[in-house]
């Protein structure tokens, strides 16, 4: 598999040279692919009753992925495998994606950009989150339960990572980063974007940034890697592997937290402010003193 | 009610309740005075003070089911205010003693997210409580009057009368003659009001000095570095980035006007490019660097949509097409965000070919332009 | 008790003869029974600048409790307090200190949230107390020092607010100071030197804060103390205007005295508005700057607004096009002058400066007690309508980018609304008022004249249905009403003569048996000419539940003057 269109190299086939730029990763490029999947829930509740499927699921996806990516590290015996995941990737492919993206990948003029090289870690990020395949063509994708299962994303994924390599998916716990130090990084790179507190923000001509409300660790990774949309691209030369960790770390934390001050009131600032004490403070005072000049 | 012309050295201590002169004493004497009733006496205050008490619903009568009623219930608004009180007082000093600890702690669900809420709940419920009470029981309770008083517009006596002994005094002080004392009295108040707001001269600094305000660290052969400060190589960013550098030099990442934001392009961007005039080579391969303050209010500008190309600031939306040199769109601002011209050194860092050539952040009204 | 006495008026109590002592020393009687016998109307819109007074004291007590906390300085420190996210981070002092309030001090939140709430409260209540004034004419001779002072309050309770959010130095308030010092930097030619005065050189520098602090707790508070204290001895001096109504003439004041009614309801009020901050200081968050987090000039984030008053800056700023007028020589007056130093300055001075436009412009320069209702002035009340729509879409355009985001609008969509909205909305909305206020006027008239509409249709012998109409007054030979129009309330509905008798008391379920009331009220007359007979005095009706507008007359009786 070699990425011919694929312009970084940091995704680059050649091992040394990925670990070169990748220097400050902690975990070892070979490491094994099945952790790839540990998805962290955001809720440990919802987490602990799935505790079973996802561990049948991840036997599963690692039976499936072990030889797939990164290329270079894909063990011959296990090729029958992979190939079963490819097909049946590809079949997803022209029954879902084929008629905005080609019949190749390639991309169709104002339709869908090409998806060669853009990797694993894209297609999870665009399809976990529903916004593939596109319901219709509007200022951007909208979030929405996902078409496809796991399993069908995962062979979606094998079929592109497949089809000019890219950037694939993290493996490891994704919050094990420097809470702090995250939250420097999400105040300098993200909130601009998504708000202080992960909330989202309006961009121009009716685009917007998404609330991380929903987002979970995985996607909150791939879309730093690969920029979806109108978002930048993250690359992990750019904020590390460990950085983009902490990030998550301070995004999922903030989130979980409670508010100490009572109603968060949205946790937007002053609009909702502005709106509580007309609505709630002027409109008690108005009632009170409606009452206290009326008569008896 | 006229003013006694001779008024004695002494008219005794307090216990002797005799005619305090002036006033209604003239009127009234305190064998008068005590033969009326309370009532009578009250109303006689008020009529004095111009007031007439033409209305009175009296209260709910004495012992009725209806006045039960009322004193039961504003009696039950104040207990309860009364014991939300204790209540506050309870959470307040017993967090941490006999109830959970109100100090911060990370996880969603503890005592210390109640904290607030739970005193804010005691405290509010028991003071508003106390305002209803209050007013329960003027309303319920009080007899409902309703009095009116006239108003006094001035006396043509007193204008007339202060009127004269203003003009006298200033006769007397012969002021209007005496032109040199004026001139003086105004050299005086002028000098003196000059000399006390003088010292706020220290406050003032020339801001044309040096120039600091169309200055920035960024000067030939500075390396760009991430907030982390690590210096930053081509090959480090991805096309459709965007990443905030700072200049390497002491506190540069806090230096307010120096953050830039450096973008690698996408091949499409990079193809419709079209730099501003003279600044065709202010970029290095797909790498353009633009600076981070907004051109209008100095506020980063920094919501980069990598596919439209735009750069939003998010404090009054001016937009920037960078692929045109960062020319605004849309919105308040008017000038393009000054670009930084690039290169590489011989170590392979990105360094600047020299410092911004125009003042960057917001205009101002002798901006130099170049 | 004196009564009593040997002598006459010797007082034979403790508390008498303490009394007595003390008004040997001080001479307080007079004053004392002067000062409660003072009447003050009973309308419930009187109470909107007390709502104001006492957010003020609130703030006051508050903020002195904030400042044994608070660290106004911008040295850089690290932080290694309880709130972990930001343990490690460097910030100023002031920020260190605010996160330290938050989380390291007993209650210290809850109080920096109740003040926090109390100064929106405060703006808040400033703008209806505004309004209020505006709309009945209070403004006018002999009230128009009171009317400056006013005005002179409001600017400078959001000058008091703004340096309030912004000591904190976090990140939303740090971005706000940024624009702030840009708005300075655009005066023409003083612009530098006065930026470089506040900030006592570059952006942001080491010093604003600290003057900031001292602004904020000495200087405009110690100002608006003062100017407080001027505009309540005012208007004591002058007393208070009032609705025209039964009995109420240019030259007294109609309502309560001030002990015990008026003083019980207002310390009830004072209770009322502190137990409000309390409540939303507790259980509403408000301005968390440990989600912000310290200020940083390369940092920034979505939807950054100022606290809501200073919104409408905010969003005058949004909506100005790019306009930057070039003078030769390298001189320019920046776009941000228009909108944020220019058109506050129109609007604030046409604002303290309107009576004495309306005094010019309508020639009337009389003394004026009694208040106007808004639709017998339906040019000021239009122009104020109009004015306010102005102040409207300029506050929502300051918010302009959380709507787009909240409601799926585009943000570009948004401010052509704003700018579009903010040229036409005025001028329709004036015209709208305007049609409304005549509209009301002349209903007002057409009921004295004809009667309320009973809702009673009687057939003629000829065939001819007609609404049977309730006089209100003594009639002339052609049926029409002889009373003239007042400036009070008309009563449109039969309720609102007695028509209907009396509601069942309760507020929220009835507290009285209806078939007693039903016994009662059978003894009673009916209707309006029973309530006119018995000289029932419809003041007294101002139940809303019996019909009445709070405390206004049921009906006028005698014209005005």
């Amino acid at each position: 598999m070699s990425t011919p269109n694929h312009p970084s190299e940091a995704f680059d086939e050649n091992p040394g040279t990925a670990r070169r730029l990748l220097a400050p990763r902690r975990h070892a490029p070979g490491s094994p692919v099945a952790a790839a999947l540990t998805r962290r829930r955001s809720k440990r509740r919802r987490r602990l009753t799935n505790v079973a499927g996802l561990f049948a699921g991840l036997c599963l996806m690692g039976a499936l992925y072990t030889t797939i990516v990164p290329g270079a590290q894909a063990a011959g015996d296990t090729t029958t495998a992979a190939g079963t995941a490819e097909a049946a990737g590809q079949a997803i492919y022209n029954r879902t994606c084929i008629s905005c993206h080609g019949a190749n990948l390639e991309g169709v003029p104002q339709r869908g950009p090409s998806l060669i090289g853009v990797g694993a870690a894209s297609v999870y990020f665009q399809v976990h989150t529903g916004r593939m395949p596109l319901a219709r063509q509007g200022a951007q994708a909208i979030e929405k339960p996902p078409v496809l299962s796991d399993k069908e994303i995962d062979q979606l994924m094998a079929y592109v990572q497949a089809h000019g390599g890219g950037p694939t998916l993290p493996s490891g716990d994704l919050r094990a980063g420097d809470l702090a130090q995250g939250g420097e990084l999400f105040r300098l790179n993200c909130s601009s974007c998504h708000n202080f507190v992960g909330e989202g923000g309006a961009l121009s001509s009716g685009k917007a940034a998404p609330s991380l409300k929903n987002a979970d660790d995985l996607t909150i990774y791939t879309a730093m890697l690969t920029g979806p949309e109108n978002m930048p691209v993250f690359g992990d030369s750019q904020l590390t592997p460990d950085e983009k960790r902490s990030i998550i770390d301070y995004v999922q934390t903030i989130k979980a937290q409670a508010d100490p001050g009572g109603a968060g009131v949205g946790r937007i600032g002053p609009v909702s402010e502005g709106l509580v004490i007309w609505v709630v403070g002027i409109g008690v005072m108005m009632f009170g003193i409606f009452w206290m000049g009326s008569k008896a | 009610m006229t003013a006694h012309d001779t008024r004695p050295g002494s008219t005794g201590g307090a216990d002797i309740p005799e005619q305090v002169y002036g006033g209604p004493d003239d009127d009234y004497t305190p064998e008068q005075l005590a033969t009326l009733r309370r009532e009578d006496l009250e109303r006689l205050g008020a009529k004095y003070d111009g007031v007439e008490v033409t209305h009175v619903d009296p209260g709910p009568e004495p012992g009725s089911p209806l006045e039960r009623r009322a004193v039961r219930q504003v009696g039950m608004v104040l207990t309860l205010a009364g014991l939300l009180a204790f209540a506050f007082v309870v959470v307040y000093v017993g967090s941490g003693w006999f109830l959970p600890s109100w100090e911060w702690a990370q996880h969603p669900t503890t005592w210390s997210a109640l904290y607030t809420p739970l005193l804010g709940l005691c405290m509010g419920l028991s003071l508003a409580l106390v305002g209803i009470g209050l007013v329960l029981f003027t309303k319920k309770l009080l007899p409902h009057e309703t009095a009116v008083q006239d108003k006094h517009d001035g006396s043509h006596f007193d204008r007339v009368t202060i009127g004269a002994t203003l003009v006298n005094t200033l006769d007397r002080s012969g002021l209007a003659r005496r032109k040199l004392l004026i001139r003086s009295f105004g050299i005086m108040a002028g000098g003196l009001g000059l000399m006390l707001i003088m010292p706020l001269g220290g406050l003032l600094k020339n801001p044309s000095r040096g120039d600091p305000l169309g200055t920035t660290p960024w000067a030939k052969g500075v390396r760009l570095l991430t907030a982390g400060g690590v210096p930053i190589r081509p090959e480090d960013q991805l096309p459709g980035s965007m990443q905030t550098v700072f200049p390497q030099v002491p506190n540069g990442n806090t230096a307010a006007d120096a953050a830039t934001m450096l973008f690698r392009l996408r091949p499409e961007q990079v193809a419709a490019s079209k730099p501003r005039k003279g600044q065709a080579n202010f970029g290095y391969g797909d790498y353009v660097a633009y600076s981070k303050i907004c051109t209008h209010a100095g506020c980063p500008v920094s919501l980069y949509e990598q596919q439209t190309s735009r750069i939003l600031c998010p404090c009054h939306q001016s937009q920037f097409l960078i692929t045109e040199g960062a020319t605004p769109v849309f919105g308040p601002a008017v000038r393009p965000l000054p670009q930084l011209p690039i290169t590489v050194d011989s170590e392979g860092y990105f360094v600047a070919r020299s410092g911004y050539i125009e003042a960057v952040g917001p205009t101002y009204w002798n901006r130099k332009r170049i | 008790m004196a009564r009593t006495a040997a002598a006459p008026g010797v007082p034979t109590t403790r508390v008498g003869k303490a009394a007595y002592e003390l008004d040997d020393r001080f001479i307080v009687a007079g004053w004392l029974r002067r000062t409660m016998n003072k009447v003050y109307p009973d309308h419930w819109s009187f109470l909107l600048g007390e709502i104001a007074l006492y957010s003020f004291v609130v703030l006051l007590l508050s903020g002195t409790y904030l400042t044994f906390f608070f660290d106004a300085s911008m040295k850089e420190v690290v932080y290694n307090g309880s709130y972990a996210p930001l343990r490690g981070v460097p910030m100023s002092a002031a920020y260190e200190s605010t996160l330290g309030l938050s989380f390291d001090v007993r209650g210290g939140l809850f109080v920096r949230q109740l003040h926090h709430w109390a100064a929106l409260l405060f703006v808040a209540s400033i703008i209806a107390h505004l309004m209020r004034i505006f709309f009945t004419g209070a403004f006018r001779r002999p009230r128009e020092t009171n009317w400056l002072i006013g005005v002179t309050l409001f600017v400078l309770s959001l000058l008091e607010g703004f340096a309030g959010y912004t000591i904190p130095d976090d990140l939303l308030s740090g971005t706000g100071l940024r624009i702030f010092g840009t708005v300075i930097l655009s005066i023409p030619v003083v612009g530098t030197w006065l930026f470089f005065a506040l900030f006592n050189g570059d952006y942001p520098g080491q010093f604003v804060v600290g003057r900031l602090y001292i602004a904020h707790v000495l200087l405009v508070p110690g100002i608006l103390l003062a100017l407080i204290g001027l505009h309540l001895l005012i208007l004591i001096k002058q007393k208070h205007s009032q609705f025209p109504g039964p009995g109420r003439t240019e030259h007294n004041v109609v309502g309560n005295r001030f002990f015990p009614t008026f003083a019980a309801k207002s310390g009830g009020l004072f209770f009322l508005v502190f137990g409000v901050c309390a409540g939303l200081g507790g259980l509403v968050q408000i301005n968390p700057v440990w989600l912000w987090g310290p200020y940083n000039p390369a940092q920034v984030s979505s939807a950054s607004q100022p606290d809501w008053y200073i919104g409408f800056l905010e969003g005058s700023m949004r909506l100005f096009p790019a306009w930057e007028i070039n003078f030769p020589g390298n001189y320019a007056i920046p776009a941000p002058f228009w909108p944020t130093v220019f058109l506050p300055g129109v609007m604030f001075t046409l604002l303290a400066l309107y009576p004495m436009l309306e005094r010019k412009l309508t020639r009337d320069s009389a003394s004026h007690q009694l208040l106007q209702r808004p639709r017998d002035v339906p040019v000021r009340t239009s122009a104020g309508a109009m004015a306010l729509t102005f102040y409207l879409v300029l506050v929502i355009s300051g918010g302009n980018d959380v709507i787009a985001d909240k409601f799926d609008i585009s943000l570009n969509a948004m401010t052509w609304a704003g700018r579009i909205g903010l040229i036409l909305l005025p001028p329709i909305v004036y015209v709208i008022t305007y049609r409304i206020c005549l509209g009301l006027e002349h209903h007002d008239r057409e009921v004295l004249e004809h009667g309320i509409e009973t809702g009673v249709i009687r057939r003629l012998p000829h065939g001819e249905f007609i609404e049977v109409h309730q006089p209100l007054g003594a009639v002339d030979a052609h049926g029409h009403g002889e009373l003239a129009y007042g400036g009070a309330p008309v009563p449109k509905k039969m309720n609102q003569v007695g028509g209907a008798r009396r509601a069942i008391r309760g507020f929220f379920r009835p507290v009285e048996d209806p078939a007693q009331v039903e016994l009662e009220q059978r003894a009673e007359g009916y209707g309006l000419s029973a309530a006119e007979d018995e000289g029932r005095e419809l003041t007294t009706s101002g139940r809303p539940s019996e019909g009445g507008r709070p405390s206004e007359g049921g009906r006028p009786q005698e014209p005005r003057d």
